[in-house]
């Protein structure tokens, strides 16, 4: 019965989203299937400085940002030791859905993107349980597992590639700060960009 | 291409004809993909040093949308992009009211279908009259429907400087003044707000929010990190306007407060612009409730439905166990006119009076209270004790009474007439009042739909609806003594009558008993005591007085007065007291049985929605202290082993929402599912099933029942 139940309620959509969650608090846990098939979980990063991505291969603001943007900040966080899980949380038939883990795979190499690992939440647990709104929407989990920052990746909301150099990188900031040990100065911002093409 | 071409064209056209006579500024409209934009302009021609106003108009294609300012929880914002003649200075978008477009669990703001955007446009003093200016436009639309597409349309208008009063465009002019008229204003309201990690509450008051009666308001933040975009804004009505509960979005939760809390209210079709100081809101910004939904509009299949509802309803009142020794009552008296047709006429008119007097009457009172911000439902007249004591010991009496202890309405001399007795008009009448008394708390269960309609119905329409489940209740009643068909079928008056009449006696203790046990629950076993002490000497006076009846010598008719008075005196000196704190610690100590069995959390939107996330089932008790149902409920259903385990097996959440003070949200809730008071229970499924509503009167079984449905569902 408790066996049965607890299947159940794992296999459970949720339907509400979470508002979104509080800051220096504990990151919500995780545990998804990444595109090598390989079920990866937030626990298995603890003691490293976790970035999270929220991805839409086919929106605006996500092709602005991998204009060359993206991938150099997912190289430099890998310089730095920094894990980068790439999420995608768009349900099947919607936009930025991979059928399987090489389709995402694949985009990933045509774009020469670098994050960790691509995680595939196409139920939109993950989404949901991080409140994400936005591709791209960034969260940063620091050792301890305390998220520090949530927001949008910089302060130029527009998806035109050019506002790239003028703007001001939140993500870069904010890892730099973690880096230091200090508090991310801008701790949260507007995230901008597509709606997370959540299942219906 | 084509475009770019016939727009130089036009834009040719324009200069030549500008040189040529007073030409209309114009541009000419450009397709984008999903939207088709243009530039124009509201006067013929600019003056220089003042100000004109040109616009940017979208016409969209169906099914697809573009953002207001603050986008909401996704898209982007229109923005504009201009390269004006040196001198000249364009200033911000006049934004139009937004619409709300919720997108699955998200929740964007912005326009669909059309929408026109002015922009003030500084004319330099330095303007050289005769000259044409051309006004550029690079404008980038975010368009979304369940995808996005960025959209770039770069507009042209050529404008013509001339130094003579202005003129509206005779083909645009209409089209951008008509955009300026509608934008939001401030209006001179008065707004203040108070933010903490959970929310925001917003006070605005003025002159079109007297009253507050505006379920619809909302307010759109210009900062999109303000509020919790989807989340639910709960409106409380004031004398001077209305007070919303937002909940937090990102900055409020992490602690940064504004200085300012700037947007658009709308209320309606109404919008109005607003801009909110921190501070201690006003008194007249809440305190009348959740403002009453609008009648439904159109059909206005609302309130008659709800009449009919009402009247059946009534009927079936005269089946309940607590109406039911009321009527029986009736129904002796009734055998006994059974033979007399216009003597059961007139009882039966008597009767159907005091039904409608009382149930006007009870909802009159509960309309006012509401309308002072009264958190008070229906059957609120057994919320207070002494009510309750005052209409045990009544029962007990008309017990009494049928049980042949004492007489009434015939005096010593009239005793012989026995139940043919003429003198029962009042009694007739006070038999209504009293049927609708103890059946209020009946109503609650089982009328609740009709009630939740008749109080948020304006005054009129509640009080049709009360009538009706007044005449429903008087109906079949009425119906008998107005046909002799019927009343030729009751036996002749005789001895058997007065065995029914103490057959009929039970249920009346019955009554008496259940309103014992509802004001032990009130008032506690000392309040007990007190009661069943006053019901004793009730009881003893009441033989007294059926005593001295079979008397015929004045000093014994005169004890038993005597008697009367002093116990009156008693009963009273005992229920002030009850009346005024008696409820109190009693409310508390149930509250303390059912936690102390059913562990339970405090209930908030928020908690609710967490909790699905994390795929458990959730019950929501919207309970009261001073609701006889719901701690009734909490007893006998709730706080029971099988219900206890259930949860544990399931997983499950108890949540109460303890509405015995007043709370916006809760009253919100309420209202959301159609409700105008508690007891309400919702259960929410595991798996994101929506929220089953529960009957207002529980058993063990049902909440099991329900509590395993909602693990699997």
């Amino acid at each position: 019965m408790s066996l049965t139940r607890r299947l159940l309620v794992a296999a459970a959509p949720i339907l509400s989203l979470a508002p979104s969650l509080a800051l220096a608090a504990p990151a919500p846990a995780f545990s998804v299937k990444d595109a090598d098939g390989k079920t990866r979980s937030l626990s298995e990063f603890k003691g490293r400085t976790v970035v999270l991505e929220w991805v839409n291969e086919g929106c605006p603001y996500v092709k602005k940002h991998y204009s060359g943007n993206m991938q150099a900040l997912q190289r430099a966080a890998a310089a730095d030791g920094v894990v980068w899980l790439s999420v995608v949380s768009s349900a099947p038939g919607e936009q930025g859905y991979f059928a399987d883990g090489s389709a995402a795979k694949k985009w990933a190499a045509t774009n020469k993107a670098a994050p960790s690992a691509i995680l595939l939440d196409p139920e939109g647990k993950m989404g949901m349980a991080y409140g994400a709104k936005t591709t791209p929407h960034m969260y940063i989990i620091d050792k301890t597992g305390q998220l520090v920052y949530q927001g949008g990746i910089d302060d130029k909301p527009t998806n035109k590639v050019e506002d790239i150099k003028t703007a001001k990188n939140y993500v870069t900031a904010a890892l730099a700060d973690v880096k230091a040990g200090r508090k991310p100065a801008v701790a949260v911002s507007k995230p901008y960009g597509c709606s997370v093409k959540y299942k219906a | 291409m084509i475009a770019r071409l016939s727009r130089r064209l036009l834009g040719g056209l324009t200069v030549a004809l500008g040189l040529a006579s007073a030409a209309p500024a114009l541009a000419a409209p450009v397709n984008t993909g999903h939207i088709q934009a243009d530039l124009i302009a509201q006067d013929s021609w600019a003056v220089p040093g003042s100000t004109v106003y040109v616009a940017v108009t979208q016409k969209i294609e169906k099914g697809w949308h573009t953002y207001w300012r603050n986008s909401g929880d996704s898209g982007e914002a229109t923005s504009i992009d201009w390269t004006l003649p040196t001198g000249w200075t364009a200033g911000d978008i006049v934004w139009a009211t937004p619409h709300r477009q919720p997108t699955g669990p998200l929740m964007n703001y912005g326009y669909s279908d059309a929408v026109v955007l002015p922009v003030p446009i500084q004319v330099p003093a330095t303007a050289k009259p005769g000259e044409t200016v051309s006004l550029k436009a690079d404008v980038t639309f975010l368009v979304c429907a369940d995808i996005c597409i960025p959209e770039n349309a770069k507009l042209d208008l050529a404008v013509e400087v001339r130094d003579e009063a202005p003129e509206p465009n005779w083909r645009t002019g209409r089209i951008v003044a008509d955009a300026l008229a509608a934008a939001p204003k401030p209006a001179g309201l008065q707004a203040v707000f108070q933010a903490s990690e959970t929310g925001l509450k917003l006070a605005v008051t003025g002159g079109p929010l007297k009253g507050g009666q505006f379920p619809d308001a909302y307010f759109f933040p210009f900062d999109g990190t303000l509020i919790d975009h989807p989340g639910k804004q709960a409106v409380e009505a004031g004398a001077d306007g209305l007070t919303l509960t937002i909940p937090a979005g990102i900055a409020l939760k992490s602690g940064q407060v504004p200085e300012l809390v700037e947007g658009v209210l709308t209320i309606g079709d109404q919008a109005f612009e607003v801009s909110a100081q921190p501070g201690q809101p006003p008194v007249g910004a809440a305190g009348l409730g959740v403002p009453a939904a609008r009648p439904p509009s159109g059909d206005g299949g609302g309130v008659p439905l709800a009449i009919l509802f009402a009247f059946f309803g009534g009927l079936i009142l005269n089946l309940m166990p607590c109406v039911f020794p009321v009527l029986s009552m009736k129904a002796a008296s009734l055998a006994g006119h059974a033979h007399d047709a216009r003597e059961a006429r007139t009882q039966g008119l008597a009767f159907l009076v005091g039904v409608l007097v009382t149930f006007l009457a009870l909802a009159g009172a509960l309309i006012a209270a509401r309308a002072a911000g009264q958190a008070v439902g229906w059957g609120f007249q057994l919320q207070s004790p002494a009510v309750v004591g005052v209409l045990c010991l009544i029962m007990l009496l008309t017990a009494l009474n049928l049980s042949g202890v004492f007489e009434v309405g015939t005096s010593v001399q009239g005793a012989g007439q026995g139940l043919a007795s003429k003198g029962g008009l009042a009694g007739s009448f006070f038999t209504g009042v009293l049927a609708v008394i103890v059946a209020a708390p009946c109503t609650a269960p089982f009328m609740a739909p009709a009630i939740g309609v008749a109080l948020t119905q304006p005054a009129l329409g509640s009080l049709a609806i009360f009538l009706f489940l007044g005449l429903g209740l008087a109906a079949p009643y009425v119906a008998i003594s107005f046909s002799p068909a019927l009343l030729r079928r009751f036996p002749k008056p005789g001895p058997w009558m007065d065995v029914l009449k103490k057959v009929l006696a039970f249920p009346m203790y019955g009554a008496a008993a259940w309103l014992v046990w509802v004001f032990s629950l009130q008032a506690g076993s000392t309040g007990l005591a007190a009661l069943l002490a006053c019901g004793l000497v009730v009881a003893f006076v009441a033989w007294l007085f059926g005593l001295s009846q079979r008397q015929t010598g004045p000093r014994t008719r005169w004890l038993a007065a005597g008697a009367a008075v002093l116990t009156a005196i008693g009963v009273v000196a005992v229920m002030i007291p009850l009346a005024k704190g008696g409820a109190a610690p009693a409310a508390g100590s149930t509250t303390q049985v059912a936690s102390a069995e059913l562990p339970s959390e405090p209930w908030s939107p928020e908690r609710v929605a967490a909790l699905r996330t994390e795929g458990r089932p959730v019950f929501v008790n919207f309970t009261a202290a001073w609701c006889v149902t719901c701690q009734v409920n909490d007893k006998v259903a709730l706080s029971t082993q099988p219900v206890v385990d259930t949860f544990k097996a399931a997983n499950a959440v108890y949540m109460v929402a303890d509405w015995t003070n007043r709370d916006a949200r809760i009253a919100q809730a309420l209202a959301d599912h159609g409700r105008a008071g508690v007891p309400l229970y919702l259960v929410y499924g595991a798996k994101g099933g929506d929220a089953v509503i529960l009957p207002q009167l529980l058993t063990p079984g049902a909440v099991t029942e329900a509590v395993e449905a909602a693990a699997l569902r």
